[in-house]
């Protein structure tokens, strides 16, 4: 992970410079001080540029004067309109533009010490990669950029206001990993095995293996494994930082984690079927999550819960039509196998309020196209039985960069599961499926809280985007952690 | 008779032959029914139905009576509800009554108006007469106490009913009767309620560069209509704008045969607006609304317009066609853009069955609701919500609008792929046609026809949009003190 240093500001005459400028606003103090030693080289460049602080656009000088490699001019826009989001945005125009450097000196006056902070977490973020399986990578194309300086007046309270940010990134970072690997390599074992990480940051880890899910009565889950020969599992993870005293009713999260998904005896087309490995998406935010919460001492209690399945044709495999018994007791008619997510997130939901009763249930899973119809790649699908969690969330959305749009739920659309043989059907009609899959998993829930998040259009990125370059984004984690910041902590 | 006549009568006027359906509040089954009821389950639940062969209660002769339930806590919806579920039940009779004595006058009215807008036929086009082989009812007596005092909300409902009926017809209308000339000819209606009827077609037409494209591979011209009602003006007017493909084949783009036939539909946005501005227009209303309707049928030909060809709109950006059978939006977007140029409106609401993705979004209870302003989006909101048709608001962003840089103009029209939000992207298309004006625009998709028929509704077109228009003019604009 890229190194993120707080100092106080001293002149700069060598190196690579990252400036920062509002709209509106002109070169002082330090990036005066630079332009001046550079003969006027920075103002020259602005304004030959055309470059005026406006959000999202950056100035490249190459070499402006001897000793100084690289200056790149952020623009920050409107310094009135700056949030957090905006200068995270930023850090991650400097890691992505200035990665041929090996370090990097960011000129941050006049932002106050918590946005210096995103700006060390935006840079962060937008520097991770993937590389475990290039063995042929030649040096020049890797990235060099190991230590990003930022000068803060206050640059003492900067680095405390880092220091949260940085569990927040290593939750994130995890989390992308999980993601990014390979269905061969990552697979329900595995992933749970790889849970067992979080017992370093003192979170009590306990995985469950498919003798212990037969006995506690999963059918919903269990027959989505069948079809696999690689053996389901159920990780718990609980997190418990209110303190002794101040424990409440934990909050719980619950992710799917499908670590492949063909689409079982429903088969999916071919073409795209290499996204399915990033079907785990939601079990992989929640991890990373529990990573965060731990890794920055949350005050708080969570749990957080994944179910873990491979999703195969075979012939052991669960068929359309079947009848599972779901841990609630209700029965479930599997009228599509590729609808496996639900039957997942069924049986650990209802897990999670027998056995924790807890304030709340956030589930999060990469789980239907039509989410992706409805909302593009711009917002999460938020839907909820409850308007003071639903509001919380968006304000939360909105503060981390990861929005969400509120989606509805209603009686009209729960009519459409109703089952000529069980309980339930596990699929309704292809029109507003996102809004049929939500009824479903609403039925595993008692009269708790609860908001599921559909995330299939949110977990992969197709691009590189401000804080978040080309891959898994691991979408959730800062939405979650800022959720919990703001409403949750003792 | 596609739409039954309602009669308003007192208790002695109710001819033998026809069955009452008579509304039960929960738990207050009148004592006459009691055991019948108690025998069948019956409590007064919401949509809860007995029917009674043959009962001589209320001092009636024997006859069918059917009880139909109300709920717990009685709101007009619950009313129409209970009287569509009375008409669903009761569907081949060609004479029904409903017993609204002991209601309060508007719960009555709106349980005959549910039941008139259930029992909705399609027109029949067969040789035998209407009638002779379709069960359809045909009249409706509400029974009363006091059948000489008609009230306001009387007349307001049988001229809604006739109006929706009007408006489910002419969405039922096979292309090859209803053209964009032949649409446009059936607005000399309007002229009777004394709104304003403008036809633009031909030469004129020049300018409208999108319209004219959609309409060139067909050999029935394309036409703006624009229909005035001045209200109490001055001021500027509320706009609405209507897509009114007469039939959609999809163009070059062409669509799959299966399902094709429902196309004739594709003009239910401007028959939305067609039935408000007559809904409004009826009632009196003091607020200024004009509408503008697009009407093109969109067809294969020799000279139909490609993928690929780059036309110049009404407000003059350039546009990339990418799929002929995204049409929709670009009809829409030279009729927003008239509407703004000539009327300068306060607001502007466009009505289009616009998209699959809307359908795939929010499925067939509510409509997607796109916008540029919270307080217009709110207000159409509320104004769904008080007469039954839901809206949702769905998000359209910068970014929609970054998606659909072109190459080689200034905007492209969708975008190709899978897995789109084509619903959003074609919203923000539209928004790209609106500068500073107060927008929203309701992609009816999966709202417009009903695939089959429920309790609470009938087979096809909805009429969907008409009465939320109507009832946002109501609500928002015709409050002198709050202009």
């Amino acid at each position: 992970m890229l190194d993120i240093v707080f100092a106080k500001p001293v002149s700069l005459k060598a190196g690579a410079v990252a400036i920062l400028l509002a709209e509106e606003e002109i070169l002082a103090g330090a990036a005066l001080a630079l332009d001046e030693a550079s003969g006027g080289a920075v103002a020259r460049a602005l304004a030959v540029a055309g470059f005026k602080g406006q959000k999202g656009k950056t100035c490249l000088l190459l070499a402006p004067v001897d000793g100084l490699t690289r200056v790149l001019v952020v623009g920050l826009g409107k310094r009135a309109d700056l949030t957090g989001v905006t200068v995270e945005e930023a850090g991650g125009a400097i890691a992505a533009t200035l990665s041929q450097e090996a370090a990097v000196t960011v000129i941050a006056e006049g932002l106050a010490p918590l946005d210096a902070a995103h700006l060390g977490l935006g840079a962060v973020l937008r520097a991770y990669r993937f590389a475990l399986y290039r063995t042929k990578e030649k040096a020049e194309d890797k990235p060099k950029l190991a230590t990003i300086t930022i000068q803060a007046e206050e640059a003492s309270k900067a680095r405390a206001a880092y220091a949260p940010l940085k569990a927040v990134a290593e939750g994130i970072f995890l989390s992308r990993d999980l993601i990014s690997e390979p269905p061969n390599v990552l697979f329900p074992a595995e992933m749970a095995e790889r849970c067992k990480a979080l017992t370093k940051l003192g979170v009590k880890v306990e995985i469950f293996g498919p003798k212990e899910m037969e006995k506690l009565g999963f059918g919903a889950l269990m027959g989505v494994s069948y079809g696999s020969v690689r053996e389901p599992r159920m990780v718990v993870m609980e997190w418990n930082g209110a303190g002794k005293g101040k424990q409440k009713k934990p909050l719980a999260f619950v992710g799917k984690g499908v670590t492949f998904d063909t689409g079982g005896i429903s088969i999916k087309p071919a073409g795209g079927m290499e996204d399915m490995k990033w079907d785990m998406a939601g079990a992989g935010a929640v991890i990373g999550l529990m990573a965060a919460l731990a890794g920055r001492k949350a005050k708080v209690d969570a749990v957080g819960l994944v179910g873990l399945v491979e999703n195969m044709p075979s012939g052991t495999a669960q068929r359309p039509g079947d009848v599972v018994t779901s841990y609630s007791g209700q029965t479930i008619e599997v009228l599509n196998t590729d609808a496996e997510g639900r039957l997942v997130l069924a049986d650990l939901l209802w897990y999670a309020q027998e056995k924790f009763d807890p304030a709340f249930m956030v589930d999060l899973a990469t789980l239907t196209g039509a989410i992706i119809v409805a909302l593009g790649q711009e917002h999460g699908g938020l839907f909820s039985n409850d308007e003071e969690l639903s509001q919380k969330l968006l304000g939360a959305g909105i503060a981390s960069g990861e929005k969400l749009w509120r989606m509805p739920l209603g009686e009209a659309y729960d009519k459409q599961i109703k089952s000529d043989i069980a309980d339930m059907k596990n699929i309704g009609g292809r029109h507003g499926s996102a809004i049929i899959a939500a009824q479903f998993i609403q039925r595993f829930v008692n009269s708790k809280p609860w908001a599921h998040l559909d995330i299939a259009g949110m977990a992969w990125s197709s691009k590189d985007n401000g804080t978040v370059p080309k891959g898994a984004t691991a979408y959730g984690i800062r939405l979650l952690d800022r959720l919990v910041r703001d409403h949750y902590e003792a | 008779m596609p739409c039954p006549e309602l009669r308003l009568v007192g208790a002695g006027d109710v001819i033998a032959s026809a069955p009452v359906v008579f509304p039960v509040a929960k738990g207050a089954v009148p004592a006459a029914f009691a055991a019948a009821a108690a025998i069948a389950g019956f409590t007064g639940k919401r949509d809860e139905t007995l029917r009674l062969n043959g009962h001589a209660a209320s001092g009636n002769e024997a006859r069918i009576v059917l009880l139909v339930g109300l709920g717990r806590t009685v709101r007009e919806a619950d009313a129409e509800a209970a009287g569509a579920c009375g008409a669903a039940t009761l569907f081949d009779y060609p004479h029904i009554a409903i017993d609204g004595r002991g209601l309060p006058r508007a719960f009555a009215v709106a349980l005959a108006f549910g039941a008139a807008q259930r029992a909705w036929r399609f027109p029949i086009n067969r040789q035998a007469a209407a009638g002779e082989d379709e069960p359809a009812i045909g009249r409706i007596d509400l029974v009363v106490d006091d059948p000489e005092r008609a009230g306001k909300r009387w007349p307001a409902a049988r001229d809604l009913n006739e109006i929706l009926g009007f408006t489910r017809d002419l969405i039922a209308e096979p292309a090859n009767s209803l053209t964009p000339a032949s649409f446009a000819g059936r607005l000399s209606l309007l002229e009777e309620a004394g709104i304003g009827v403008e036809v633009i077609a031909g030469a004129d037409l020049a300018g409208l560069g999108l319209l004219a494209a959609v309409g060139r591979g067909s050999a029935n011209p394309p036409a703006l209509a624009v229909l005035t009602w001045a209200g109490q003006g001055p001021g500027a007017p509320v706009a609405f704008v209507g897509k009114g493909v007469t039939f959609d084949t999809g163009g070059i783009s062409i669509k799959p045969a299966d399902g094709m036939w429902d196309m004739r539909g594709d003009m239910a946005g401007a028959a939305a607006c067609v039935g408000a501005m007559l809904a409004l227009a009826r009632r009196g209303s003091p607020a200024s609304v004009v509408a503008v309707l697009g009407l093109a049928e969109n067809m294969i030909g020799a000279d139909a317009y490609r993928p690929g060809d780059v036309i110049r709109s009404h407000h003059g950006q350039t546009v990339e066609i990418i799929d002929t059978d995204a049409e929709g939006r670009l009809v829409l977007a030279d009729a927003v853009s008239y509407a703004i140029t000539r009327f300068n409106p306060r607001a502007v609401i466009d009505v289009a069955t616009l998209t699959g993705s809307i359908m795939v979004a929010l499925g067939h209870e509510m409509a997607g609701l796109y916008d540029n302003d919270a307080v217009l989006a709110a207000n159409l909101a509320a104004a769904g919500r008080a007469v039954g048709e839901g809206l949702w608001r769905m998000p359209v962003t910068e970014a929609d609008r970054e998606a659909l840089a072109s190459d080689i103009a200034d905007i492209k029209q969708c975008l190709a792929g899978r897995l789109l939000p084509d619903a959003s992207l074609g919203a923000a298309f539209i928004r790209a046609f609106v500068t500073e004006t107060p927008w929203a625009h309701l992609d009816i998709g999966g709202m417009d026809l009903r695939e089959e028929a429920d309790t609470h509704h009938a087979k096809g077109p909805t009429g969907f949009g008409v009465r939320l228009l109507d009832r946002l003019i109501a609500l928002r604009y015709e409050d002198p003190d709050h202009p």
